[in-house]
């Protein structure tokens, strides 16, 4: 299928397309009020604030980063950035009783790795920029998007399609930050491949509700910057009000009449923990005809538990859609059809783990779909060769919203854009034209649709007690008693066996102080025990691998006579495959 | 819940705790993990919560005693008796704000 033609070329020709409906964005606070901007209203405050930028020195290009919570305020500096010429980069805002230190080096290195220009906040968050800006020194200073807003509107710089539309970290944090460079085409492809799949218009009641962070792409290309395209109205929850109460959620679903509302696979698994029947007294879910559901693993058990709990408040089945996207890729590569139930394929866990086979077996796993029209999706080998269907592989992607590559980092690009196609380091296969994701080649730990790099909990073991320094690896995986990813330490001991105990309580509480996550599993092992590269780096998959499948074990001591049967193997294994050669040869 | 009167000192203090108690246990499926909680534990060195439990905390907080917990408050708050002293003192301010008003 051919990619849809986008209705215009850039995002700014999009808000002022969107300027010209009658919709509105609308703002939900704990207490459920509402503050509502007409897409005109959004547009005259971003252009006051495009004035204050560009009065304050703001030049076409420059990276602005943005620090808001959902608010008024993050959409007045993002579309303000843009209507301003320059590159918004949405960063996370640091949260209530959360670890500011750890939080302000993350800020630091982010700001430093895009060079940005200016950094724009609010007035809340600024008080605690101070220590990231001064180790930063944007170029401008720090802002406060509520001064910007007093300017005089500015002039619109009108960018090109192959400008720089948005810089977005696919994990950001201390330890090597990607930052995704997205021009102004790729974001309008993805949202042109959106509402190709989600066609009905707002006039025909379209209508999203998000609660997703903005910093996310989920959040800001799925849901803001889809909203500014279709046009149609939006209603935005800060993430943290859902967090404090799920049920929110679903009553803004209810009382807005929403028909998409995407989230990620762990956020509906907590509206089956935490929301009370009590709470949804009179919510009528029928609207709710497109509930994506993205950005981590999805589980099968979640998408039936959802779908049987809320049925009888009118949530339709069909509407539960498993979708799969990276950063990467703007969002989305695969989404599925409307269908009930959704896709499941069960499968043989051993001979997919063992010998990347996707056999018939009792092993659950659910279809994120097919590619988006004018995405190609291939599995390839370790020969760099397309496997055939139901055989494991890499997934690699080529399509109209794929990035330009990682922000001003030639090697990474190259490396995760090999011969033009995105390497997106996921291992899945086809199945009946279908995709289905069963784990990851790249390092990387998904919570709670949050991407980490292992490195970043890893490093807070070093000077552990009780820890073989350097021989620990994390990794995300799924426990048997649980439907979202979780993050798992293994790590080898230093000292006697009795001692695990504490210091497994050590390696928690080290861990999700300075990262906010706390492991699932801790694992302590022998010494020697973890599998290696034979220069000495720990090989992160095989670990998983072997620890899921039961074969952890601490490796052979080795003496003399051992060593010597060794080496006559070894010999007589070079001998044989010689003599196989020569035989080849003649 | 509206604070009419000041509540005693006291019996807010044993509120707060009670409900940070009751936010843990419905956090964590181990009920056992937050029966336990006493005010001198360290909120992540003891009780290892992690950023959501702590957010969801802190806005479970804010709901039932209408105040006002913010970004900059994380910094002098270690054990569950300071986010205590803490929710207190804004429930008690609150309070005096609301009878001083017209």
């Amino acid at each position: 299928m051919t990619a849809p033609q986008p209705s215009v070329p850039t995002v700014n020709a999009a808000l002022r397309s969107a300027a010209a409906s009658p919709y509105s964005l609308t703002f939900l606070d704990a207490q459920e009020r509402e503050t509502a901007f007409t897409w005109t209203k959004v547009l005259e405050r971003a252009s006051a604030v495009a004035g204050g930028l560009a009065a304050r020195g703001v030049r076409g290009g420059d990276r602005v980063a943005i620090v808001i919570p959902t608010s008024p305020a993050f959409t007045d500096a993002f579309f303000g950035t843009l209507l301003a010429g320059a590159v918004p980069v949405p960063l996370y805002p640091p949260v209530r009783l959360g670890r500011l230190d750890e939080y302000h080096r993350a800020t630091a290195r982010m700001l430093e790795r895009v060079g940005a220009a200016v950094v724009v906040s609010d007035e809340r968050v600024k008080l605690l920029l101070g220590q990231s800006v001064a180790t930063a020194r944007p170029r401008l200073g720090l802002v406060d998007a509520e001064e910007l807003l007093a300017s005089a509107p500015g002039e619109w710089v009108e960018p090109r399609p192959e400008d720089l539309g948005l810089i977005q970290f696919s994990s950001g944090s201390t330890v090597d930050p990607k930052p995704v460079a997205l021009e102004q085409r790729h974001l309008l492809a993805q949202c042109a491949a959106l509402k190709s799949l989600m066609p009905e218009p707002a006039s025909a009641g379209q209508l999203g509700v998000s609660w997703l962070p903005l910093y996310h792409d989920m959040g800001l290309i799925g849901a803001l910057l889809s909203a500014a395209y279709y046009p149609g109205p939006l209603v935005l929850i800060p993430p943290e009000v859902f967090l404090g109460t799920p049920a929110i959620w679903l009553r803004a679903i209810s009382r807005f009449r929403g028909t998409i509302s995407p989230a990620p696979n762990f956020a509906y698994g907590l509206c089956l923990k935490r929301v009370s029947d009590r709470e949804l007294e009179g919510v009528d879910l029928r609207s709710w005809r497109y509930a994506l559901n993205g950005a981590e693993p999805v589980s099968p058990e979640v998408l039936r538990r959802f779908t049987e709990r809320f049925r009888p408040l009118g949530f339709d089945a069909a509407s539960m859609m498993p979708v799969y996207g990276l950063s990467e890729a703007s969002l989305a590569v695969t989404f599925s059809p409307r269908r009930a139930p959704a896709r499941v394929c069960p499968v043989d866990a051993r001979a997919l783990a063992e010998e990347g086979r996707a056999d018939a077996g009792s092993y659950e796993l659910a279809s994120v779909g097919r590619p988006l029209p004018g995405v190609e999706v291939e599995i390839r080998g370790e020969d760099g060769r397309a496997r055939p269907e139901r055989r494991v592989g890499r997934v690699v992607v080529r399509g109209p919203s794929v990035m330009r590559g990682y922000y001003e980092d030639a090697e990474a690009t190259a490396a995760a854009l090999p011969g033009g196609w995105l390497d997106t380091g996921d291992l899945g296969f086809f199945a009946d034209g279908e995709l289905y994701l069963c784990g990851r080649e790249k390092d990387l730990v998904i919570v709670r649709g949050a991407n980490h790099a292992p490195q970043e909990f890893e490093a807070c073991l070093e000077g552990l007690a009780g820890v073989r320094p350097g021989c620990a690896v994390a990794l995300g995986f799924t426990p048997p008693d649980e439907t979202s990813e979780e993050l798992l330490i293994l790590a080898e001991r230093r000292g006697a066996p009795p001692q695990d105990a504490a210091v497994e309580d050590a390696i928690r509480g080290a861990v999700v102080e300075r990262t906010g996550v706390r492991p699932h599993t801790v694992k302590m092992l022998e010494p020697g025990t973890l599998p290696r590269t034979s220069s000495g780096k720990m090989r992160r998959r095989e670990a998983l691998r072997r620890y899921l499948a039961g074969q952890l074990t601490p490796p052979r001591r080795m003496n003399v006579v051992r060593m010597a049967a060794e080496l006559a193997r070894s010999t007589f294994a070079l001998a044989r495959s010689r003599l196989e050669r020569l035989r080849g040869e003649r | 819940m509206t604070l009419v009167s000041a509540p005693a000192e006291e019996e807010l203090r044993g509120q707060a705790l009670a409900e940070i108690r009751r936010i843990l246990g419905e956090q964590r499926a181990a009920a056992s993990a937050s029966a336990g909680v006493e005010l001198s534990q360290a909120l992540v060195a003891d009780i290892h919560l992690d950023s959501m439990e702590l957010l969801t905390l802190a806005v479970g907080l804010e709901n039932r005693f209408r105040v006002k917990l913010n970004e900059a408050d994380s910094a002098g708050i270690v054990t569950v008796g300071d986010l205590v002293d803490l929710v207190v003192r804004r429930a008690l301010a609150a309070a005096a704000a609301e009878r001083s008003a017209p």
